[in-house]
């Protein structure tokens, strides 16, 4: 009898409690609502793709998806955020689109959501977020307008953010006795050292073409090895020390790289590593996927992971993207709170399962995940040291990462003087920094 | 309204339509970019709320180094496919204007490139130029010679190739028609008179073609002055900018650079020049054609 009593109380409670979750669903009042949302075509939202049913099935809200490649979203989006009614409610943006949208005031400031109890979930755990990739990508007004700093403010979140990590191939390693490079002069060597020991593999596949890839390549070093675009006072040190040591070590790369590296893209780079034809990939985390997919790739299960290797300082990139609710949306509610749920411990970890990247701390500790991709807790490793300040993300960023990345080209491929090429190219920049208004107060 | 001025009306009504639709979609887009050019015009911002700049943006462009060597690209380029691309499709055509067996699914294979999408013909010679594993270094390495780095080192020349591959043959098969519709009268006279072969191409079918040759010609140096994705596929305009074309530069400082008003100005300039070399090349035609006259009417005059 008292069994049976207890086993009545409790199912009562059990109702009692459903019944109160179903009171408080905060996804009740927006049941029905359809957003539509702009995201890449990408392996990190490929796999938010697989988990958006979940998303609908637990909230009632539909979501559209338009997923267009990245650089005709960032045409697409420009247009779209013009308008007076956009059609998008969420958008997935390129990290170096933050500061064209925050400046032409096209994306909502995340506050009076964080701030509104309705819509904002107390077990979010904001500080779980990875630092770099919060302030470069969804930060802005802080620090040189695009850093952490006090007087900044929340325009997106990180979601599909990314880090560089070394990739290696363990067979070529443990071949030759070689210890996988931890310094940058260890990272020259080795990369050199390979072409003499497997006659026909490269070194280092590093993007080098002209523009936007040469550009890439050439920051990934300049971290690292103690330098920077811009003083604090922006103006451009591209070309002191740090500058020309990392331009050298971009050209010692090429030239021990494999052939035709010079007019590499990233889709080459990871190519040839893919085919086996390098033996080393310094490049993006996105890429540890598609390495051991037996469709893409001759080296699964040969690839080793280490962090970016270290010159005067720590320093790997922070890039990818991140989302944000339109200023023109119509939904702009449910899009924070299909923004909250994605990017919450629990949307995190169901999208890395799916194999993207996820943008938490935990998600890279977690136990299932480091079970299902172990290399996940080397990647956490390298998010510690994510630089957020490797690349300025300023409005007129565009011009002058162009003009790198050709003058970095003529400097691989027409063995233009280091020193010169980037004197030229900092002389330049000042003048675009002058016109557009960085010198106002000095 | 009397029935004379309503037959005189007549014809404008009838062609206003077209009139209308002509100024919509062509002048209207035209001016549209020749007012941007005038402002500084980011992407994010909506024509109204830009700022008038005046020839900033011409004087810009004047003075930026990297717009001159676009240019020179350009040019090179250019005058590079198109005189080639005439060499080989008038040569092709004058060998081909012919009766041997199987002729038309020749002629159907010669123009089977010009009908492939730019971007899949970009792709396809990026792969067959690839270092390793390219159709082309492959061949050089199994017959023992050293690879070519065929968009590094060669980026421009290689460019130059798979442009010719793809549009010869519109040289080709406009040259041809303009043989088959020759008057055969004048080719069976200048025969019959013992001209030879190449007398009969140099004094007769050359220069009964010319006014084809011409146009021809001209279209293909607008195209080569436009193309955009060939070149983007291949080389994104690299290394460095040598293979960076007007085209190429003008989307870039759209999109890349977020000048709306720079690229439109860059957009004015070639369709100045353009436009110039259009008209001299209609001017230069008016001059053969009265010249003719002239001719034919003093001969007329002797007679």
């Amino acid at each position: 009898m008292l069994k049976t009593i207890s086993k009545i109380a409790g199912a009562t409670a059990g109702l009692a409690m459903l019944a109160t979750t179903a009171l408080s669903n905060p996804y009740k009042e927006y049941e029905g609502t359809t957003l539509v949302v702009n995201f890449p075509a990408h392996p990190h939202y490929n796999a938010v793709m697989q988990i958006l049913p979940e998303f609908t099935k637990e909230t009632g809200i539909e979501v559209e998806v338009d997923q267009l490649p990245y650089l005709k979203m960032r045409e697409r989006q420009t247009l779209e955020l013009a308008q007076d009614e956009g059609d998008y409610d969420l958008i997935a943006y390129v990290v170096f689109s933050k500061a064209d949208y925050v400046y032409a005031d096209q994306l909502e400031n995340l506050a009076r959501y964080f701030m509104n109890p309705k819509l904002a979930d107390p077990s979010y755990d904001a500080s779980d977020l990875i630092d770099g990739y919060v302030y470069n990508i969804g930060f802005a007004g802080g620090n040189k307008g695009y850093l952490e700093g006090k007087t900044g403010s929340l325009f997106g979140v990180p979601y599909g953010s990314e880090t560089s990590v070394l990739g290696y191939r363990t067979d070529i390693f443990e071949k030759h006795g070689l210890k996988v490079p931890e310094t940058y002069d260890e990272l020259l060597e080795t990369a050199c050292k390979i072409p003499e020991l497997e006659p026909g593999m490269g070194g280092l596949s590093s993007r080098a073409a002209s523009g936007h890839h040469a550009s890439h390549a050439f920051l990934l070093h300049l971290a690292p090895l103690g330098g920077r675009v811009f003083d604090d006072n922006w103006n451009p040190i591209v070309n002191n020390d740090a500058g020309v040591k990392a331009a050298n070590a971009l050209k010692q790369i090429v030239d021990c790289g494999p052939e035709g590296a010079s007019s590499f893209g990233f889709g080459e780079a990871l190519g040839s590593f893919l085919n086996g034809d390098t033996a080393m990939f310094l490049d993006t985390t996105v890429v540890a996927g598609q390495i051991n997919d037996p469709s893409k790739s001759k080296v699964v299960g040969k690839v080793g992971w280490a962090m970016h290797p270290m010159g005067t300082r720590r320093g790997s990139q922070t890039g990818g993207f991140g989302i944000g609710i339109p200023k023109n949306a119509e939904n702009k509610e449910a899009a924070f709170l299909l923004m909250q749920w994605l990017t919450s411990k629990q949307g995190d970890k169901l999208v890395a399962l799916a194999g993207g990247n996820p943008s938490r701390f935990s998600t890279h500790a977690d136990a299932d995940v480091n079970a299902k991709f172990p290399h996940m807790a080397t990647f956490g490793e390298a998010l510690k040291y994510a630089d957020p300040d490797w690349r300025p993300i300023i409005p007129v960023w565009g011009k002058i990462n162009a003009d790198i990345g050709t003058t970095l080209s003529k400097v691989l491929t027409e063995d233009l003087d280091i020193k010169e090429a980037l004197d030229g190219v900092a002389e330049r920049t000042k003048a675009v920094m002058e016109e557009a208004g960085y010198y106002t107060w000095q | 309204m009397n029935n004379a001025s309503i037959n005189r009306l007549a014809p404008f009504v009838f062609l206003a339509p077209a009139a209308i639709i002509m100024l919509i979609a062509l002048l209207y887009p035209l001016l549209y970019m020749v007012y941007g050019s005038f402002r500084e015009w980011d992407p994010s911002q909506t024509i109204g709320e830009t700022e008038f700049v005046g020839f900033k943006n011409y004087i810009t462009l004047l003075n930026d180094p990297s717009f001159h060597e676009s240019l020179g690209v350009t040019l090179k380029f250019a005058f590079a496919v198109v005189s080639i691309e005439m060499l080989l499709g008038v040569g092709l055509a004058l060998l081909l204007d012919r009766n041997i067996r199987g002729i038309s699914i020749l002629r159907t294979m010669f123009i089977l490139p010009m009908m492939i999408a730019p971007v899949v013909v970009g792709l396809m010679w990026r792969y067959m130029y690839h270092p390793t594993v390219g159709t082309f270094n492959r061949f050089l390495k199994s017959m023992g010679f050293e690879g070519v780095d065929w968009l590094g080192q060669h980026a421009l020349m290689s460019i130059i190739i798979a442009d010719i591959w793809q549009w010869t043959p519109f040289i080709f098969i406009l040259t041809l028609a303009a043989l088959q519709s020759l008057p055969k009268s004048t080719l069976e006279a200048a025969r019959i008179d013992g001209a030879t072969g190449w007398q009969q191409i140099i004094y007769i079918k050359i220069p009964l073609m010319m006014p084809v040759l011409i146009v021809t010609c001209l279209l293909r140096l607008i195209d080569a002055f436009k193309v955009l994705e060939v070149i983007l596929v291949m080389t994104e305009g690299g290394p460095g900018l040598s293979t960076e074309i007007l085209a190429l530069r003008i989307s870039r400082t759209a999109t890349e650079f977020r000048e709306l008003g720079v690229a439109a100005a860059m957009s004015n300039y070639l369709l100045i020049l353009l436009l110039i070399f259009t008209l001299s090349m209609i001017a230069y035609n008016k001059y053969v054609e009265n010249r003719a006259a002239r001719l034919r009417a003093a001969k007329e005059g002797d007679a």
